[in-house]
């Protein structure tokens, strides 16, 4: 480890102020499209659905301004996995593959179909791993909180009340730095009295051990924060019921075009990968 | 009608033997400015959430805004006239955008929406924060969390406001402004209860109200509270619960002169100068405060060049350090830093928050190590794989600000024993150690041992904490703050113990942002924006090289000396404390 700084400045994804047309969006029409394409980069049976999915993601990052770079950097851990199934694939086989064995090795060997099973596992982490570094990108923690809110507030009543749900939700959201940054500092002040913290020479349970004094202060200082933000919003009047909702402006008409391209699309391209590219592209 | 009245009001926390307040009867009226002073424990933060119903009295009766805070229905009433600012910024901004966290109050009283948005602007306007409207409020610094949370609480267009340790968080630039808000909102007719440790800030209130162990001792101008009796070694009620004298005053009652409360350091010069001139030589020594002990002490300053004579304990060599690097939101906190400490000085590190202080005091044990250029610590570079970095950071621990927070034990002595425990010493060896320090550091042994940590207060736990890191009897000691968020008495005892262990020759680094604790060390580091802008001895620093772009203030002492050449006198040398300044006069240097 090279520094002790690995906590404070953390947030849930980093969020790029670019002001693009696509950070005006309202919460919940991001949700859309970040869940149209996650569907399809899950549920899409070749390579061309899940691909889309990727290269749709792409696109919208060029559009928000949020540099391609960035969004590929965060693709790194997922070639570990690659490695992993490709060895797996390698060392077994697929009960009644018959496709093309490309390479063998005694009785190890690996054909076309499991190429394109590790293919596959491949495209589909790329794409969730961008939709979701774009979606991160262009949506603030309050916007997340206020779209789940906008989103469930159908089935908001007494007794599943959505608006608190979401004002604790975003509250959450926003202790994670405040609480990492408490649990680097008791991290410094402990290293600093000799806890083993930012050395590898000791083994994983005498780390676990190192943690373990950490346990009863970041406790301490999380409750005590929290109880102050509590008592901050009580001072301000904050009862759980009776605020103001806010009025809806009327959507953009560009808004209004994504929220109802976006399903025609998802949906679209599902249906041609299922009934006429999978039956197309048989590789095995 | 009071706005806010309280008769023979008792209050007592469920799991505490003690009361926190007893039989407290006080009224606050429409427009007053006051002050609530008192050490830390007597009760003052309890006293004002009682105000605005966060607490509910034991017994007693509590009138909020002519209401009663226990009945429920009165609460938003209560709430939306009394306000209250907080210390901590952080801990009270509930969205994660500005104007959101504005409109939080005014959505919580179902306003509509269009008079949501108006006082809104209204609100961010009066604290200047209008342009950053729409940004993300993990975004602003500390000083302008703090005006976030003024402007929430303006936006309940409140009767009064009440503001809790809110400035003790603050640089002195920041806290500078936050003061001339709240004088701005008081003269618009708004009443501030403004909670303080710092007595300069309190005599800006019409009023001061002081607890001790949660009983009011005092109610009135602040002229009472800080002046003493007639005869010159009587105390003034301040001094005599612990708490200091406004600057101005605690120097004039060094030399036994007394001074109108509002005096600035030009009236007190103007009045020395004035008896200097006619011959007096009798600006009075005073006994109280050790002044016949001053009386003897060489005029001449102590040689400052000296220092760099010395073995090197800490060189900083083109020092780069960025926090995030590699990504979008990488932030430079020292840029091209290089300087040299010298073992066995005490060095204090200055400048706003932000500019880089605590960051130059992390690399110095390798819990940072830099981007680029090279820390060495007694000559081993943090950088070397080699280093054995624990052993690097038991020899120079650093405390973190607040370090009270990372208390872990049930009891006293085990949480002083864990760093010497990992030194290795085992039995009556580290028995010994640990009464060594809990007694050094003002915590006797014998009493406080078995003490539960839980119970102890808020000066007790710091002292505990820095008696922790002391116990390692490490070389040099790197301390963050040591003395912020503390009531004066314990401050100076917490001060007056790293002077002694300075005396002992150890190299101590502090970063602090009260220059009159910074001008007592033998070294100080300006930083901001994370370049270097002075170092050296603090006369160089604060009377040659100073730069009012610093955003930090010069020492008390340099203030009266200033005056004292702006008056016409002339000045041998520059002073550095209040002994220096007053052999000028006793050599009769003066003209």
């Amino acid at each position: 480890m090279k520094n002790l700084e690995f906590f404070r400045n953390i947030s849930i994804g980093q969020y790029i102020d670019s002001h693009s047309l696509f950070h005006g969006l309202r919460p919940a029409t991001k949700y859309l499209l970040l869940l149209g394409l996650m569907l399809l980069a899950i549920a899409a049976p070749t390579l061309a659905g899940a691909g889309f999915a990727f290269f749709a993601a792409l696109v919208l990052a060029q559009f928000s301004k949020v540099p391609l770079s960035f969004l590929l950097r965060s693709l790194k851990p997922i070639f570990p996995v690659i490695i992993l199934s490709f060895m797996l694939q390698f060392l077994f086989r697929w009960p009644g593959d018959s496709s093309i064995t490309l390479i063998s090795l005694g009785i190890f060997s690996l054909t076309v179909r499991e190429l394109w099973v590790v293919a596959m596992i491949l495209i589909r982490a790329a794409a969730m791993m961008t939709i979701v570094g774009w979606f991160t990108s262009i949506t603030t923690e309050a916007e997340a909180a206020k779209g789940i809110e906008d989103i469930a507030r159908p089935i908001s009543s007494k007794t599943l009340p959505i608006h608190r749900l979401a004002l604790a939700v975003a509250a959450a959201i926003r202790f994670i730095p405040i609480i990492a940054g408490e649990l680097e500092e008791i991290v410094k002040a402990q290293a600093s009295r000799g806890a083993d913290f930012g050395q590898d020479t000791k083994g994983l349970l005498a780390k676990a051990r190192a943690y373990l004094p950490l346990f009863v202060p970041v406790t301490i200082r999380a409750l005590e924060r929290a109880e102050m933000l509590a008592e901050a919003m009580e001072a301000r009047c904050y009862t759980g019921e009776g605020q103001t909702v806010a009025p809806k402006t009327p959507m953009k008409r560009s808004e209004v075009l994504i929220r109802f391209s976006v399903p025609i699309i998802v949906i679209g391209v599902l249906v041609v990968d299922v009934y006429f590219i999978s039956t197309w592209i048989r590789p095995y | 009608m009071h706005l806010i009245e309280l008769h023979s009001v008792n209050f007592q926390y469920e799991n505490s033997a003690q009361p926190a307040l007893q039989n407290i009867s006080l009224s606050v009226d429409e427009g007053e400015y006051l002050a609530l002073v008192g050490n830390n424990g007597s009760g003052k933060s309890t006293l004002v959430r009682l105000f605005n119903g966060l607490r509910l009295a034991s017994s007693g009766t509590v009138l909020a805004a002519g209401k009663n805070p226990a009945e429920r229905a009165n609460l938003q009433c209560i709430r939306r006239t009394i306000t209250i600012v907080f210390q901590s910024p952080t801990d009270q901004i509930v969205s994660s955008c500005v104007e959101e966290d504005v409109a939080f109050g005014p959505s919580n009283l179902g306003l509509s929406q269009a008079e949501i948005d108006v006082r809104v602007q209204m609100a961010l306007q009066a604290v200047g924060l209008l342009e950053h409207a729409k940004r993300p409020t993990r975004f602003l610094s500390g000083g302008q969390q703090q005006k976030l949370a003024i402007a929430g609480a303006l936006a309940m267009q409140p009767r009064c406001i009440i503001f809790d340790e809110a400035t003790s968080m603050l640089d002195p630039k920041t806290r500078a402004s936050v003061l001339s808000l709240m004088k701005e909102l008081s003269e618009q007719g708004i009443a501030i209860i403004h909670v303080t440790h710092d007595m300069d800030e309190a005599t800006q209130a019409g009023r001061i109200i002081a607890l001790d162990k949660g009983r009011l001792v005092y109610d009135g101008k602040p002229e009472g509270f800080f002046t003493a009796g007639e005869r010159p070694q009587s105390l003034s009620l301040a001094e005599s619960l612990g708490l200091e004298l406004p600057s101005v005053l605690k120097l004039a009652r060094s030399w036994g002169l007394t001074l109108p409360l509002n005096a600035s350091y030009q009236d007190m010069a103007k009045q020395l100068v004035a008896a200097a001139g006619q011959g007096k030589t009798g600006i009075s020594v005073s006994s109280a405060n050790g002044g016949s002990s001053l009386s003897q002490k060489s005029p001449q300053p102590r040689n400052d060049v000296l220092f760099f004579t010395q073995i090197e304990a800490i060189r900083y060599n083109n020092v780069r350090f960025s926090y995030l690097s590699g990504t979008t939101n990488e932030v430079m906190a020292l840029k091209d830093v290089s300087f040299l400490i010298p073992k066995g000085t005490m060095i204090a590190f200055v400048g706003m928050t932000g500019s880089g202080k605590s960051t130059a005091l992390q690399l110095a044990n390798a819990l940072l190590k830099p981007v680029s250029g090279d820390v060495l610590i007694f000559g081993r570079n943090t950088r070397e794989k080699s280093v054995d970095l624990k052993a690097l950071r038991m020899n120079a621990p650093f405390s973190i600000q607040r370090p009270e927070s990372a208390l872990f034990e049930a009891h006293a002595a085990d949480d002083v024993a864990f760093g010497p425990r990992n030194q290795g010493l085992k039995g009556p060896a580290l028995v010994r150690r640990v009464e060594t320090w809990m007694n050094r550091a003002g915590l006797p042994f014998i009493e406080f041992r078995d003490r539960l940590i839980k119970t102890l207060s808020g000066g007790e736990k710091r002292k505990l904490a820095l008696a922790g890191v002391f116990a390692l009897e490490s070389d040099t000691l790197l301390l963050d703050e040591p003395g912020a968020a503390l009531d004066p008495g314990s401050r100076a005892s917490v001060f007056s113990l790293l002077e002694q262990l300075h005396e002992q020759g150890k190299t101590i680094l502090f970063a602090t942002h009260s220059m009159d604790e910074a001008i007592r060390a033998d070294l100080v580091a300006v930083f901001k924006d994370g370049c270097l802008m002075a170092f050296g001895p603090p006369r160089d620093v604060f009377y040659r090289d100073y730069e009012e772009s610093w955003g930090i203030d010069r020492p008390r002492i340099v203030q009266f000396a200033m005056a004292l050449e702006a008056e016409g006198a002339n000045l041998p040398y520059y002073p550095v404390s209040a002994e220096e300044a007053l052999s000028l006069f006793e050599a009769g240097r003066l003209p």
